[in-house]
């Protein structure tokens, strides 16, 4: 499901009315952290090991060509046939090529948001072939058309009866129901029937290791499980940044990525493939196909700054924690990517101009940084972005803006100027005042009241009610203490 | 330009940030484990995701836990990755129970041997380690060990042996893998039954692959 990024606010206030997504917002917002911090207590030392995995993302982004090439080197020398994409369009081309030079009719995915990214579902849709997803929550949002909800659990808000009705339409369920436990059981039964004739397979990577050429999936469910061994032909689809450099690195970052994702030490499965299945082997695929895809992110790589988005290991954590995510929800975003990862990414994907609501849907309270186990400065990346608007707007020149900024500046560097203009806006300014706050005033700044009050301006300055406690009789502080002792 | 080239270019030619030495890669409290504490780690760690370990002193007790799960679960066919796995002899454990089973020599290629895997109420197979960090079990794929066994069928029995049980994944890793060589196709750490939560947050087990695992712990493996 394609979402639409420009509707950021219009959705967001459909949100905070839905009772549903409120209250799956609150379970996520006192869950999910509880969750991680129990997982990352069972390190004798937390910090240490959060610091030890941010150094191994950092070193992936300032290694990232040579491990590439390395990855390349080792995978190929494997078996496997690497290919690059440079975008979406590229991307879905030659995983359409492959299907249909296999004339398969049906493929299956398993959880990936590259795969979602780049809207494959529906290329293939459109061409004539069946893309099914596997993964649970997907199988909820492809059947309902809707776009995610969480990075994590993309359809965890959805009512069971709501599910009950999609699968029923489609097949997957004979009889009504509300227990998820039966929902999941008849996507199994109808899914099973899919994988035991699998001809090809679709898998994103959450590591791809340079030393080695192996890929890592990491999963619950053993949808992926069975999409790399039942069919002949896999495909498997990374970005650039899901490069590692040893296994000894990947196999640490599984604890660190499970915990911060679910709160489990370690995910059900964890399988590692290095090239296809070797000849005498009964399952597995016969050929490997990795798609190294680009899709902006070397764009991403050539600002210095904007770099270390790329660390992002997609865990989640930083929404859980998110002031602003939690009482939204996931479909605000528009995106595939929600959260402060959604705000920092989708921007450099689709382009600032038509993101500017996400990167400004921030109070820069800076959970998001503290929480993410890549080291990701989510706030200064979000500041970065408005700066840049503002910059690009006083090129375009927005006249009225620009005076104002002026006028303050020049105010703010002489004492008597500043005096003066408090002294002469105060009367007016309080005219608009209740209690004590601004909400609104009709000329001019309008903008700043869409998300914040002004305070009213005090009677007196600082320095004439400093002035006001000089010539006061009550004793100061100091000498009061003075006295006493 | 080729996309691979231009792409690399791209990267290269991007202003360089230094690399940062990295800290010293921090212990785990599970490094200095005996093997008492590996098997009561194991078996807290798999019990907490519904597996159960069956610490066995030797076959006989292995071949009476077995006949006793079948019993249990109900099993009707079995799929194994072996014949012989850690002295248990499959065929002779499932003609008693009067249960047919299959192994991976009986298949020529992939489409009856995933008819068989799918068909099969339990997949029983060797594993070829554990990992008491977290209750895991690994298993190497190779062609006398097909992937499907352990995944496709509804319930998975694993043998093992104590003396493949370690302390965290970094000793398995060392120890199956230095040998850049002889890396596998395919290696999995399996830890529980498969698992969702992805309705609701409500979790249940056996989503795509087993519903129930069970470890059989040969303890004195000779």
């Amino acid at each position: 499901m394609r979402a639409d990024v420009g509707k950021f606010m219009e959705t967001a206030r459909q949100e905070l009315k839905n009772q549903q997504s409120q209250m799956f917002l609150m379970m996520v917002s006192l869950g999910a952290p509880l969750l991680r911090q129990i997982g990352m207590s069972s390190f004798p030392d937390p910090v240490a090991a959060e610091s030890y995995v941010r150094a191994i993302r950092a070193e992936v982004i300032a290694r990232m060509p040579e491990l590439l090439e390395e990855f390349e080197r080792s995978a190929t020398a494997r078996g496997a046939k690497v290919l690059w994409a440079r975008d979406a369009a590229q991307a879905n081309n030659m995983i359409l090529d492959i299907a249909r030079q296999r004339n398969v009719s049906y493929v299956m995915k398993g959880k990936s948001m590259i795969t979602e990214e780049i809207g494959l579902n529906e290329y293939l849709i459109s061409n004539g072939i069946e893309a099914l997803e596997t993964d649970l929550g997907e199988v909820i949002t492809q059947n309902l058309s809707l776009p995610p909800f969480h990075l994590v659990g993309p359809a965890i808000n959805v009512p069971p009866a709501k599910i009950s009705k999609a699968f029923l339409k489609k097949g997957i369920i004979e009889k009504e129901t509300i227990d998820p436990v039966e929902l999941g059981g008849g996507a199994r039964k109808y899914l099973r029937e899919k994988f035991r004739h699998l001809q090809m397979g679709i898998v994103g990577i959450n590591m791809a290791v340079a030393q080695t050429g192996t890929i890592i999936n990491v999963e619950n469910e053993g949808n992926i499980r069975l999409i790399k061994s039942s069919p002949k032909t896999l495909v498997a689809i990374m970005s650039l940044e899901k490069v590692i450099p040893t296994m000894e690195d990947a196999v640490y970052m599984t604890r660190i990525l499970a915990r911060n994702c679910t709160g489990q030490k370690l995910t059900t499965y964890v399988s590692m493939d290095t090239g296809p299945k070797k000849h005498d082997e009964l399952d597995g695929p016969e050929e490997l196909f990795i798609i190294i895809l680009d899709n902006g992110r070397s764009a991403i790589y050539e600002n210095h700054h904007t770099r270390e988005i790329l660390k992002c290991i997609r865990c989640g954590a930083c929404l859980n924690t998110c002031p602003v995510y939690t009482k939204i929800g996931g479909y605000p975003y528009g995106s595939t990517y929600c959260g402060p990862i959604g705000q920092v990414l989708t921007p450099m994907l689709s382009g600032m101009e038509k993101t500017t609501d996400l990167y400004r849907a921030c109070t820069l309270c800076g959970m998001c940084k503290k929480i993410c186990p890549a080291g990701i400065d989510h706030p200064s990346l979000l500041l970065s972005y408005r700066a840049r608007e503002i910059d690009g707007n006083k090129k375009k020149g927005k006249k009225l803006e620009n005076a104002m900024a002026s006028l303050v500046s020049m105010g703010m560097s002489h004492r008597w100027l500043w005096n003066l203009g408090v002294n002469m806006t105060r009367p007016l300014l309080n005219r608009f005042a209740h209690d004590g706050a601004i909400n609104n005033i009709p000329v001019g700044v309008q903008g700043w009241f869409r998300c914040r009050d002004l305070q009213a301006m005090p009677a007196k300055t600082f320095h004439e009610t400093w002035d006001d406690l000089q010539s006061d009789s009550v004793p100061s502080e100091k000498t009061k203490h003075m006295e006493d002792s | 330009m080729p996309v691979r080239e231009e792409i690399l270019r791209r990267l290269k030619s991007a202003v360089k940030i230094a690399n940062i030495d990295r800290p010293a890669k921090p212990t785990l409290s599970e490094m200095t484990m005996n093997r008492e504490q590996m098997i009561q780690r194991f078996q807290i760690e798999l019990a907490a995701q519904t597996g159960v370990l069956y610490q066995v002193g030797n076959k006989e007790d292995a071949r009476r836990i077995l006949t006793d799960i079948i019993k249990a679960e109900n099993l009707k066919s079995f799929i194994a990755s072996a014949d012989h796995i850690h002295g248990i002899h499959i065929t002779s454990l499932c003609s008693e129970n009067g249960i047919p089973v299959t192994f991976p020599g009986d298949f020529k290629e992939r489409d009856t041997l995933r008819e068989a895997a799918f068909n099969a109420d339990a997949g029983i197979t060797s594993a070829d380690f554990g990992v008491a960090e977290t209750g895991t079990i690994g298993i190497i794929f190779n062609p006398k060990h097909p992937r499907l066994i352990s995944i496709a069928p509804p319930v998975h029995i694993a043998v093992m042996s104590v003396k493949d049980l370690y302390p965290v994944y970094e000793n398995v890793m060392e120890k199956f893998f230095l040998n850049e060589k002889n890396i596998p196709s395919q290696f999995s750490f399996i830890t529980g039954p498969s698992a969702t939560a992805d309705i609701q947050g409500i979790a249940f087990k056996g989503m795509h692959g087993p519903k129930k695992i069970f470890v059989i712990m040969m303890m004195d493996d000779s």
